[in-house]
């Protein structure tokens, strides 16, 4: 068991401590000013914190999770090309799914659909997996964006800087779960239901030595009360 | 000779593809066991007399015609950015070569996740002052033959202008080839396609040459990108040097602190390796050391995770199976055969004893060269450090660090290793770095001919950098 106090807790005196001196001195202040103190503030809450790092060569990075937008022309035809392989996968795009970095992937056709912008969250470095890309799932990577004008192909020696040239970093980054990972996700949905078949199991259980019975009990209280999510 | 026999005996001639004449030898041959050798560094200071000192050193640089024969001795060169720039490159083919090349190691610090004690400012000072330029490496059978070897490269530097030893080393390795740990190193090495050799047995099969050879084809079924002229980048790869200060004192200490008793000491250390200090696999060996398996080149390697997919046996998080998960099924999509490397790591100090304390470890006389090659050298390096060793999230981890050569100053999970087992995992805590980065650099490996052409100035002759 980690047996760490949550974080929260742990700051919690001193965040209203911190909380009422900023009220104090930010009463007149714009709200913004107060927004950016208590935001100062959360940084000390390690599970819970997000951060304004760099992913790496282009784009911004809260914790494990960073962004990548980026604006390109469209080859004539390429956004019906596009949107066929869009309505076809109804959002269910296998070789994506396998990946497990990608949080969301987001396709926006614009002036006159001539141009296209492309958005995802994903966990960890810029281009930590861009080379697994190109030999793991070539196909898929050129059959989206062989509809980009310029696209060099996924296993050009160029590709990075092609990606790289067409990226803008975001200006502001603001991630709800920054230190969770796509993969974290699907474990914690597997552990809630190994952890509810389990207490499903020890339900109505009088006969547990007094240990189990204590370890049993400190699980049920560390997820029985309902908490709003507090950004 | 164990390892070098059994590689002459799955080589065959009508199996070769590649340029052998035009590959640094190093590249391709394995060492002996044992063998010594010695790393030089040098600066180059003026241009002109830093050619002429390359194009007679390349006179020695052995290739890899005959790999898998016997040698006395052979040389191998490797050149810094710094260096490149320093011997008078034109700025073309300059700019030609990968970014993180272009910025070095230390700027790298960042994206390699060199922070706390390992970044760049602490250390060594023949990393920090520019100074490594050329890395030249001499292996050896034996120590008068490494002399002789040694006198040959050092009448070249006596003879030249503008050429600056910044620093040597020498070091050896017995028949048991032993990391500054106790345990046999350098075990696992990829089969290139193409150098006329069978896969070892474990190996699947033989890996792309372009995965090493700059030109050939990579895994992609394309080459990767060459460095320009084709002259300068063909047939050359890319080498990633990084020194460390091994703290075992610190790690025995760690060990007793989880358990009085040596035996379970050593079973803890395993854990943490994937392997018995012999070289003997958890997989094949899962309760304890069998020195006869760790000593037998044919069996030593000859595993899968396939019957470990839990990791009972071999951790998730041990140091081997992170850096090599073979057939291990992963959390996120990665094509592991384009993260195998050409193991030439080196250790220094002296050897390995359960009573070095950490009070040893201030001298920090102890450690390992950690260098290999790979014609993706540096987008490896970085991956690796950034998912398989200092994060666990690969292996569905969370944040778990490599327990051998993560850095655990900022770490997280405050040093966990997670040691699955039956009916409940067991976490053990408080790992702390055990190997602290000394200083580092990335290097480029030219072929015979890229030296020759940058001993000759070659740029000034053709049309490929009129500039100069």
């Amino acid at each position: 068991m980690n047996d760490r106090p949550d974080p929260r807790l742990q700051d919690e005196s001193r965040l209203d401590a911190v909380k009422r001196a900023v009220e104090d001195v930010a009463q007149d202040a714009p709200t913004l000013a107060k927004i950016a103190l208590e935001a100062m503030i959360r940084e000390h809450n390690p599970d819970l914190s997000g951060t304004a790092d760099s992913a790496g060569r282009v784009g911004m990075r809260s914790g494990k999770v960073s962004e990548l937008t980026a604006i390109a022309r469209l080859k004539p035809g390429g956004a019906e090309r596009l949107q066929r392989i869009f309505d076809l996968t109804r959002g269910n795009m296998d070789g994506a799914q396998r990946v497990s970095t990608l949080h969301d992937m987001r396709f926006v056709f614009f002036d006159d659909n001539t141009r296209i912008l492309f958005a995802t969250a994903y966990d960890g470095d810029w281009d930590a997996y861009i080379n697994d890309f190109a030999t793991k799932i070539p196909e898929l990577m050129d059959l989206l964006f062989q509809n980009v004008e310029g696209w060099p192909g996924i296993d050009s020696p160029t590709v990075k800087d092609f990606i790289a040239d067409h990226q803008i970093t975001a200006s502001g980054w603001f991630v709800a779960n920054p230190q969770v990972t796509v993969v974290d996700t699907r474990r914690l949905q597997r552990t809630e239901d190994a952890v509810n078949t389990f207490l499903d199991q020890m339900a109505g259980r009088t006969d547990l030595d007094e240990d189990t019975a204590a370890a049993l009990k400190q699980l049920t209280d560390t997820i029985s009360t309902p908490e709003a999510v507090d950004y | 000779m164990g390892v070098l026999k059994e590689l002459k005996e799955r080589f065959e001639r009508e199996r070769v593809e590649l340029r052998l004449d035009d590959i640094q030898g190093l590249v391709l041959r394995s060492r002996p066991e044992p063998y010594v050798g010695a790393h030089a560094m040098l600066t180059v200071e003026e241009a002109e007399g830093g050619r002429d000192f390359v194009r007679r050193l390349a006179e020695h640089v052995t290739s890899a015609q005959d790999w898998a024969d016997d040698l006395q001795s052979w040389t191998g060169v490797a050149i810094s950015y710094a260096g490149l720039r320093a011997l008078g490159l034109p700025e073309d083919s300059l700019a030609s070569f990968p970014l993180p090349y272009q910025q070095g190691m230390a700027a790298r610090a960042q994206q390699l996740m060199d922070t706390g004690p390992n970044a760049p400012e602490h250390w060594d000072e023949a990393f920090t002052q520019d100074a490594c330029h050329i890395a030249l490496t001499i292996y050896a059978a034996d120590a008068d033959a490494l002399d002789a070897a040694l006198d040959q490269a050092k009448e070249v530097l006596e003879h030249s202008t503008g050429v600056t030893l910044v620093a040597t080393h020498r070091f050896g390795v017995d028949e048991l080839n032993k990391n500054p740990f106790g345990f046999r190193d350098s075990i696992s090495q990829p089969t290139v396609a193409g150098s006329g050799v069978r896969p070892q047995p474990g190996q699947e099969r033989s890996i792309s040459a372009g995965e090493f050879i700059l030109g050939e084809n990579s895994e992609t079924g394309s080459p990767l990108a060459v460095p320009q002229p084709d002259v300068l980048g063909r047939n050359g790869t890319y080498v990633v040097l990084r020194k460390f200060a091994s703290r075992v004192g610190a790690f025995n200490e760690y060990l007793a602190s989880q358990s009085p008793d040596p035996e379970e000491q050593h079973r803890i250390a395993a854990k943490m390796f994937g392997r018995w200090r012999s070289g003997a696999p958890l997989v094949l060996s899962p309760d304890h050391d069998d020195k006869e398996l760790g000593n037998d080149p044919e069996r030593r390697n000859d595993f899968t995770f396939e019957d470990d997919p839990k990791g009972l046996m071999c951790p998730h998080s041990s140091h081997m199976r992170r850096l090599n998960p073979r057939d291990s099924d992963l959390s996120i999509m990665t094509d592991v055969n384009i993260k195998r490397i050409i193991r030439r790591s080196s250790t220094y100090g002296p050897g390995w004893s359960p009573e070095v304390t950490s009070a040893d470890d201030a001298k920090e006389d102890r450690g390992i060269y950690f260098i290999f090659i790979s014609a993706r050298a540096f987008d490896t390096i970085e991956f690796m450090q950034q998912e398989w060793i200092n994060g666990g999230n690969f292996v569905d981890l969370g944040s778990e660090r490599d327990p051998i050569v993560g850095l655990h100053e900022d770490d997280p999970t405050q040093g966990r290793f997670t040691i699955p087992a039956e009916p409940a995992r067991k976490r053990i805590d408080g790992i702390t770095t055990f190997n602290r980065m000394a200083g580092g650099e990335y290097l480029f490996m030219p072929s015979l001919s890229a030296l020759r052409w940058i001993g000759e100035g070659g740029w000034t002759s053709d049309q490929s950098g009129a500039e100069a």
